[in-house]
Parts: structure tokens; C-alpha cells; sequence
């Protein structure tokens, strides 16, 4: 006789379940996608004007100004105009101008328009730099000569040495293009010149952050140094790693547990203090050793290796966790010693998580900041990694330069991450 | 031919000791016993996977209880087969023959011999994840027959199979003990497996083997 099924006993939709979980991960898929997104478009990747200094004053739409502050300006020039929170535009001979960006004027005045009286003043008015002269000088530096453009323009334009200046309009080969500044003063910067004939009209902007970033020497050898570094970290973390792990995954001894929690010190601690107990214990190593690691491009090296490390060990101990005993059993029956065992059988089973691991202590050497920046310095073309470089550019107030810079990151991160999922799949799909 | 002179075995907290078994060479011995009562430590040890805490083990007129488990002379099919997942049974096949340096055509020769005994002819290129359950079994057992041990290990060969392959594993058991001569020494729970293969019975029960012929 079979047992009748139950009736009127009815379970609950598992709707509301899998709903929460699709909003829950879903909500955290969209933050990861946005948060990147929100980097790519925030860059400004056009060119900005070279401009000169600010033409609005501190103060409130009150008294005289309620109904908006005059501003002189110079007949038939270009300005650049940004409207604040608190401004509804520009009255310029007539016209209102909303937009933010170049205009050119055809009176001698301008209008900041108010939202409201009585608020503060929250635009700014710019003039757009105009070249006044180029003169070519030859300067000898240590016996070389070398031929140098002196570019001066009618304002003061606040751009330093070493930032890129891009030439246009000038109608000669070589001129039109992107220079380094040389050197700077008030009004005038350098550039080293492409040849003797001068160019009679000549555009002057500023290229947006990427090029400034990929132009730059510094930053050119702190993406080097980067990917060379982490690739090295990458290779000796995988090399300690593999043994440690397959150690604690197989063998029981006495102080496992303390060598268990030793290993997860890098990772629980601080990274600031991770740098400083290095550079302690450099200290205490012999003069010829601390010479050449502390403050050199070894100690980003080690920096990098000490975090990342921690977290291939973990890796590759739950690798080796996840393949039993087994198989290592019979390869002993069969005719393997340990090592045999562990080369033939073992390793060809754990590529997936060598790969993983290797990623993973990629993917941390290259984030790595604290422990370089005290272990190893921030010094240009030195120990200058991309992280480095992300903190140069923001000490500097060049936030677009910061930008740039993780976008660089973002794209290493993600060829690597693509390197190593394609490889991961050809183990899959062979 | 297998010898078990009072072996002593511990684990943790459990313990065998005074385990003694014989089991002439070529012979066909079935190991009984209920669940945890120790017979795949046993077999591990046999093995040389396991150390013995006392006793000797005798293989083949060789005392092993101290060499390696490469050196035994052993074949061993575990319970969860353990085919190495990223070779294809070819390799599998000739894992023991490439470790022993033998050339070549000798290797292949030998692969194809393993292949028709067990008629896996067929499969030779396929990796584990797409063999059936038999086909599984089959590769384990040829895998362990290799390098032509003197004896052979088998942890509940035929325990997850279903009643057709049962039997036909059955046969194939008895083809291969007949045309190898291997001694073999096989665990089971099925009283009529033991009926229909051994030669030899012997049930481990309260710490003793007893041999019932």
C-alpha cells in the first residue's frame, strides 16, 4: 500500500528568495560596473585651452552686485567661462551664454547673472592664452647645444615643466604635435624646437590626462617598473607558494597551527606597518644588503612579494585541499616516489588554482601602495610604481593625472585578468 | 602470494593488532567485514600507504613491511578508482611503464595488450570526466596491471556499479586472475561477489581475520 501524499500542505513561492538574491548580487554587479564606468567617462579626453589667470573676484551678489557683476573684458578675444552653483549664466553683449567652455566676446564687458541675491560668487572667467612670440635660442648644456623654442604668450598660463603642450595650426611638419615643457617662466615656456623656421599662427592646448600620462617619463618607467615588478613578485610569490601550500595541505606536524597563523600575518596586518617592520629590519642586516634593497627597486619588489604572497599561499593551499590524497597514493603504488608524485600527478591537477594564484598576487602587487611608499620611497624614475605615481599626481592637485593613472591600473588588471582566464579556458576546452 | 604475520595497526584512536592472513600465490582472496572495521587500512598498508606499528608484511617471498609502496610490487585500485583526471587513458595506462624508463614500443605494445584484456580498445584517447562507470573501473584495473604486479588491491571494485555491469565486471575479474595469475586480494561487502569469486574467504571481524575456505 502506498502512503497517499499528503494534501494541503502547500510550500511557499521561492520567488521572493531568488528575487533577493538577483537584487542583492545584482546590486553589487552594477556597483563594480558603474564605479568603473564612472572612471572612463568622468576623463575629459578632449584637449583643454591654455588659460590665463582668473578674471572673478571673491565676494556676493549683494549690494551693487545684485543684479550681477561686470567684468571687463577684451574685445573680440577668447574667454573660458564656468558657471558655478550659483550662477545662471553670462549676459555678453546681448546674448546670455549658459554653456560652460570658449567663447569670444564682441564688447568690452561681461555679466555674471545671479541664481538668486545675497549668494556668494561661484564662477570663473579665464582668458584663453594667444601665442605673443616665438623666438629660437641655442643653449649649450655640458657641451651639447641644444635648439629650444621660446614660446611666449600674453598671459600668465600656469603650466609647468615637464607636462606636454600640443601645437597646432602652425602649417609646419614637426611643429604641430605634442611637446614637453622644458622649462617654464610667467609667461613664456620652452619646448625643444623642431626646426629653424618659425610658424606664423600657432594653437596652443593642453592634451587631455591620458596623453600627459603615456607621454610622461616618469610615468612610462613607473608603468615599467610596475608590470616588471609584479611580474617578478608574481614569479616568487608562485615559487614559495606551492611548497608551503602543498606542505600544510599534506603533512601534519607539531606548531602547525602557529606556522598556519604566521602565514596570515601579511594579510591581517596593517600594510603601513608591513612597510615599516621592513624597513626595521633592514636595519639589522648587514650594510652591503640594506644598500642595495632599502629605498632601490628591490624593496618594491619585496614590499609587493611579502602581501602578495600570503594571499598565493592561501590559494594554493586550498588548491592542493581540493585534490585527495588519492591520487598521490596510487602514483605510489604505481612506481612514484614523492616528488614523482607530486611533479606527474599533483602539479598537472593544480594549474587551475597556480593560475589563480598567480593572478590574485599579480593583481595585489600591482594595488600595493603602503608598504612601497615606506619601504621603498616615492622617488621618480626610482621606485616609482603606478600606485606611486596615482599619489604623485593627487600630492600635486592633478587629479585628472590621478585619474589617468588608475586608468592605466584598470587596464593592466583587466589584459592580465583576460591573459589568465584565457588560459584558464584552454585547460578546460583541450 | 601474501603474508600478514600479526600486524599491528594504529590510527588515531583505532587500533588492529595481531592481524595475521595467508594467502597462497595466484590465489583469489575476498576480504569481508563490516563498515570501519579496518579493511581498507589493511589494504593500505599491504600497499605501503600506511606504516604498520608492528609485524610483517610478505609479498611474494619478500619481506615489504619497510620499503616504499613503488617497491611492493602492488597493484592498487582504490574505492573512488583515483584516475589521474588530466591524462587520457592511454597515459593512465602507461603511467607505471614510463616512470620504469621502458622504450616506446615496448610501452605501446603493453598499452594495447591492457587495452584488448580489458576491451577498453576503444578509449584509449578519452580522458576520465567522459568514461561510465565501468569504463572507469576497467581503466583503474589496467592502470594497477601495468607493470604486472605479483598482487593485486581492490577496494570494493564493483560497489557503485549496477546489476548488469556487476556481473559483467564479474567475469572480466575472473579473466583477468586467470590470465595474468595475479594473486589478488579483493574487499566487498556482497556475499555473493565473495561466493562467486574467491577462492579464498576472509572476514575481519572483532580485530581477528578468519579465514573461512
Amino acid at each position: 500500500m502506498s502512503v497517499p501524499a499528503p494534501s494541503g500542505y502547500h510550500v511557499a513561492s521561492d520567488k521572493p528568495f531568488l528575487v533577493g538574491l538577483g537584487v542583492l548580487g545584482g546590486s553589487y554587479l552594477l556597483i563594480i560596473a558603474a564605479m568603473v564606468l564612472a572612471d572612463l567617462v568622468f576623463l575629459n579626453y578632449g584637449d583643454k585651452p591654455v588659460l590665463g589667470n582668473e578674471l572673478v573676484s571673491h565676494g556676493k551678489y549683494a549690494g551693487e552686485y545684485e543684479e550681477g557683476v561686470p567684468i571687463a573684458v577684451e574685445l573680440g578675444r577668447a574667454y573660458h567661462f564656468r558657471a558655478g552653483k550659483n550662477e545662471i549664466g553670462l549676459r555678453a553683449s546681448g546674448q546670455r551664454i549658459t554653456r560652460n567652455g570658449l567663447f569670444k566676446t564682441d564688447a568690452s564687458e561681461v555679466v555674471l547673472l545671479p541664481r538668486e541675491p545675497g549668494v556668494p560668487i561661484t564662477a570663473s572667467l579665464q582668458p584663453e592664452a594667444r601665442v605673443a612670440g616665438i623666438v629660437i635660442i641655442n643653449k649649450v648644456v655640458n657641451g651639447v647645444t641644444h635648439r629650444l623654442a621660446r614660446i611666449t604668450m600674453d598671459v600668465p598660463h600656469r603650466l609647468l615643466w615637464k607636462e606636454f603642450i600640443r601645437l597646432s595650426g602652425t602649417g609646419l611638419p614637426g611643429w604641430s604635435g605634442v611637446h614637453e615643457i622644458t622649462d617654464t617662466d610667467k609667461n613664456v615656456i620652452t619646448i625643444a624646437a623642431p626646426s629653424d623656421t618659425v610658424p606664423v599662427t600657432l594653437q596652443l592646448s593642453k592634451p587631455n590626462p591620458l596623453v600627459q600620462a603615456l607621454r610622461s617619463r616618469d610615468i612610462r618607467f613607473s608603468i615599467k617598473l610596475s608590470l616588471i615588478s609584479c611580474t617578478l613578485t608574481t614569479l616568487l610569490s608562485l615559487w614559495v607558494a606551492v611548497p608551503i601550500g602543498y606542505m600544510m595541505s599534506r603533512f601534519e606536524f607539531r606548531g602547525k597551527p602557529v606556522i598556519d597563523t604566521l602565514l596570515d600575518i601579511p594579510i591581517v596586518l596593517p600594510p603601513l606597518v608591513v612597510g615599516l617592520s621592513l624597513l626595521i629590519l633592514f636595519r639589522y642586516m648587514p650594510e652591503w644588503l640594506s644598500d642595495t634593497v632599502v629605498y632601490k627597486w628591490p624593496a618594491v619588489v619585496l614590499a609587493q612579494f611579502m602581501v602578495a604572497c600570503a594571499f598565493a599561499v592561501r590559494t594554493m593551499r586550498v588548491t592542493f585541499d581540493q585534490i585527495p590524497q588519492r591520487f598521490e597514493q596510487v602514483a605510489l603504488t604505481l612506481g612514484c616516489n614523492r616528488r614523482q608524485a607530486f611533479w606527474r600527478v599533483i602539479m598537472p591537477q593544480a594549474r587551475g588554482g597556480l593560475l589563480a594564484a598567480g593572478t590574485l598576487a599579480w593583481a595585489r602587487a600591482l594595488g600595493e601602495f603602503g608598504p612601497i611608499l615606506v619601504f621603498a620611497g616615492a622617488t621618480r624614475q626610482k621606485t616609482e610604481v603606478l600606485p606611486t605615481s596615482a599619489f604623485l599626481e593627487l600630492q600635486a592637485g592633478r587629479t585628472d593625472g590621478m585619474l589617468a593613472v588608475s586608468l592605466i591600473m584598470i587596464a593592466a588588471a583587466v589584459v592580465v585578468f583576460i591573459i589568465a582566464r584565457t588560459l584558464g579556458m584552454k585547460r578546460i576546452f583541450a | 602470494m601474501i603474508s600478514l604475520e600479526n600486524i599491528a595497526l594504529r590510527q588515531g584512536s583505532f587500533e588492529l593488532s595481531g592481524l595475521s592472513l595467508e594467502l597462497a600465490a595466484g590465489e583469489y582472496g575476498v576480504l569481508m567485514g563490516r563498515s570501519g572495521c579496518g579493511k581498507t587500512t589493511l589494504l593500505e598498508a599491504i600497499c605501503g600507504l600506511r606504516n604498520i606499528a608492528g609485524g610483517r608484511i610478505i609479498l611474494g617471498g619478500r619481506d615489504v613491511s619497510q620499503l616504499p609502496p613503488a617497491e611492493r610490487g602492488v597493484g592498487y585500485v582504490p574505492q573512488d578508482r583515483a584516475l589521474f583526471p588530466t591524462m587520457p587513458v592511454r597515459e593512465q595506462l602507461a603511467f607505471a611503464l614510463v616512470l620504469r624508463s621502458l622504450d616506446q614500443a615496448e610501452i605501446a605494445g603493453r598499452v594495447d595488450e591492457l587495452a584488448e584484456l580489458l576491451g577498453i580498445t576503444g578509449l584509449l584517447d578519452r580522458t576520465p570526466d567522459k568514461l561510465s562507470g565501468g569504463e572507469a573501473q576497467r581503466v583503474a584495473l589496467g592502470r594497477a596491471l601495468a607493470h604486472a604486479p605479483a598482487v593485486l588491491c581492490l577496494d570494493e571494485p564493483l560497489a557503485a556499479l549496477d546489476e548488469e555491469l556487476h556481473g559483467e565486471m564479474c567475469r572480466l575479474l575472473e579473466r583477468v586472475h586467470r590470465e595474468t595469475g595475479v594473486t589478488i586480494l579483493h574487499i566487498t561487502h556482497s556475499p555473493s561477489e565473495a561466493k562467486r569469486l574467491a577462492g579464498c574467504h576472509f572476514h575481519l571481524a572483532d580485530g581477528k581475520v578468519l579465514c573461512d575456505e
